[in-house]
């Protein structure tokens, strides 16, 4: 491998980054510029943006490396992920964008008129979010460590302080520029090593058996139900629940665009995961040495070179490099513009200024984190985010946008019910391990939470005496027809 | 909007009918926009949860075909066993599939609200 080009690769992504940035400072004026680009984002550039931030270390060097690893359940992680868009598509994009308001938070305060119910979501909001950026930290450190032996704490700093200084100079108006171009990037840095090495495994080793790389039992029919299953409901309903995702619907001009946008997307991700999984096969072909875990998450940056030796190889896994830094930067940019507009919001007073402190506390903690602790997988730690996700925010969220009875006791009793019961079952399980037969519904919860989290959410609403706001009427109307004209 | 607020000032004027038009705090201003706006919001989730469950239905369908038919190991393409590659990319057009289903019947509900709107005002 070739250090002095992979590094120029990550210094020329960061170089696009604070250009494409720069040139969206120039055009951020207003606060609302600051928030949520003035609504004027077309939809295709708006879903780039979306992809862009979405598509994180998790896929982009985890999903590869769960297929080296443990074979064809790791295609249920981005199968879950395009999906969770489906959910978004089916019971969120139109309503939210609607709504008028700037964050999560800001809904719920406005549907169910309570302070208190906002300060819950926001909690929630910056927990899923710190959890969220931790990976994409060590994501960084992980690269950087296999490409140059960099230690690992060089990449999560790299990362954390560009995307302070981005989000605290242009707001969401830059942050979009920015992503779309990531997405593009990502897309690119897999597809183009992707095509060439099929045709070179096609073409020169065919001596291959099948049955050993892919062996049933670790193929589509050795599946866990269970597992699996409640795996899919948290990634179906985590997606509507993580922070970064529900501001883009507010950069849609109208409730149908925002539903344009969603369709797109589900495009969009769909593509890139298809090329990723190639990635993956392709792992068990070509470096089924590389199956152990730890490991197993450079394989994407490893493969060029083991098929490829010498320039050609280098320059691939240089722009590899590229996408992988891409997947960093995009995915801790969009949840540090949306947290540093909670926090801004709710601690301070909305202004540009406050903005921008708030940005520079919120890449801060996630790095404290990620320096004291040890890379895990990728593609695990992105999946406790969006069980989280899905649990505590995702069913008080659908109910608040379908359910005319929900008040903000219930709301509030729902999420926190939802977020305790993940927290318990995650920290029981790493701690004992399993206990019997209740060691998966410990290791995958979702399937329980969530469903535990609703009841607790429509119980407490039916039997809170104060009911729900008068205007829920109106406000419901306002989020399901569509704007005059 | 306009017309209604022309009717109900008049009808508060007159004698006999002294609280009609007075609009209650989030009360909705008009009875037939409001049904109608509550019309749309429960087709919409019943075009939602339709989706959904026919989603899961295919998913389901798919899962099923790849756990039940062992045969589908055996038929290898490009050296990868069809069962992991229906696995990989076979769910993908499924999505895409539902969710442009979905923005059309959404948009053909909001068209059929738009013109109960129009006829009502």
């Amino acid at each position: 491998m070739n250090a002095l080009l992979d590094l120029v690769a990550v210094a020329a992504v960061v170089g696009a980054t604070v250009l494409i940035g720069a040139y969206g400072l120039r055009v951020s004026r207003t606060t609302s510029d600051f928030f949520v680009a003035s609504r004027t984002v077309r939809p295709v550039w708006n879903a780039s943006a979306i992809s862009g931030e979405y598509l994180s270390a998790g896929t982009f060097l985890g999903l590869s490396g769960l297929v080296l690893l443990s074979g064809a359940e790791g295609f249920w992680f981005p199968i879950g992920y395009a999906a969770g868009y489906l959910l978004v598509l089916l019971f969120v994009a139109a309503p939210l964008r609607r709504s008028g308001a700037y964050t999560i938070p800001d809904f719920i305060e406005a549907r169910l008129e309570s302070r208190f119910a906002r300060r819950v979501t926001s909690a929630g909001c910056l927990l899923i979010g710190w959890l969220y950026i931790v990976p994409q930290l060590h994501g960084a450190g992980i690269t950087l460590q296999v490409v140059a032996d960099i230690p690992p704490w060089v990449g999560a700093v790299l990362v954390a302080v560009l995307v302070a200084a981005a989000a605290a100079a242009g707001g969401m108006r830059a942050i979009t520029y920015v992503q779309a171009f990531q997405y593009w990037l990502k897309l690119t840095a897999l597809l183009v090593p992707a095509v060439l090495i099929v045709f070179a495994v096609n073409g020169g080793a065919p001596d291959i058996d099948p049955r050993v790389v892919f062996p049933a039992e670790a193929g589509p029919s050795g599946l866990d139900a269970y597992a699996a299953g409640s795996l899919l409901l948290a990634l179906l309903f985590g997606t509507m629940g993580l922070p970064h995702v529900l501001v883009r619907f507010y950069t849609s001009p109208t409730g149908g665009s925002a539903r344009r946008t969603t369709v797109l997307v589900i495009v969009m991700v769909s593509v890139f995961y298809a090329v990723s999984s190639v990635i993956g096969l392709l792992a068990r072909v070509v470096a089924p040495d590389l199956a152990r875990p730890g490991v197993a998450d450079t394989v994407a940056l490893v493969l060029p070179a083991r098929v490829f030796p010498g320039i050609i190889g280098e320059l691939l896994t240089a722009l590899v490099v590229a996408g992988a830094f891409a997947a960093f930067l995009a995915t801790s940019a969009g949840l540090t513009v949306s947290l540093a507009g909670v926090i801004s919001q709710d601690v301070f007073s909305g202004s540009v200024r406050s903005f921008r402190l708030s940005a520079a506390v919120v890449a801060l903690v996630p790095l404290v984190i990620a320096l004291l602790t040890a890379p895990a997988g990728l593609v695990a730690s992105v999946g406790i985010v969006f069980v989280f996700a899905a649990s505590a925010l995702s069913p008080v969220l659908l109910l608040s946008i379908w359910w005319s009875r929900l008040t903000a006791r219930g709301a509030v009793a729902g999420m926190v019910t939802g977020a305790a019961a993940c927290g318990v079952a995650f920290l029981v399980h790493a701690a004992v391990g399993g206990v019997g037969l209740a060691a998966p519904l410990l290791a995958q919860p979702a399937a329980w939470t969530i469903p535990l989290a609703t009841v607790v959410t429509v119980v407490v609403s039916l039997t809170d005496r104060a009911g729900a706001p008068v205007s829920t009427g109106a406000y419901l109307a306002r989020l399901h027809t569509p704007g005059r004209g | 909007m306009t017309r209604e607020r022309v009717r109900v000032t008049a009808g508060a004027g007159r004698p006999g009918a002294p609280t009609r038009g007075i609009a209650l705090p989030g009360a909705p201003v008009d009875d037939a926009e409001a049904a109608y706006a509550r019309a749309l919001r429960r087709s919409q989730l019943r075009l939602a949860v339709g989706t959904l469950l026919g989603f899961v239905t295919v998913t389901l369908v798919l899962l099923g075909a790849l756990t039940l038919i062992p045969e589908l190991d055996d038929i290898v393409l490009l050296g990868v066993p069809l069962s992991w590659l229906l696995h990989a990319f076979g769910f993908y057009p499924v999505i895409a599939g539902f969710a442009i289903l979905y923005v059309r019947g959404a948009n053909r509900n909001e068209r059929r609200w738009r013109a109960l709107r129009d006829e009502g005002a």
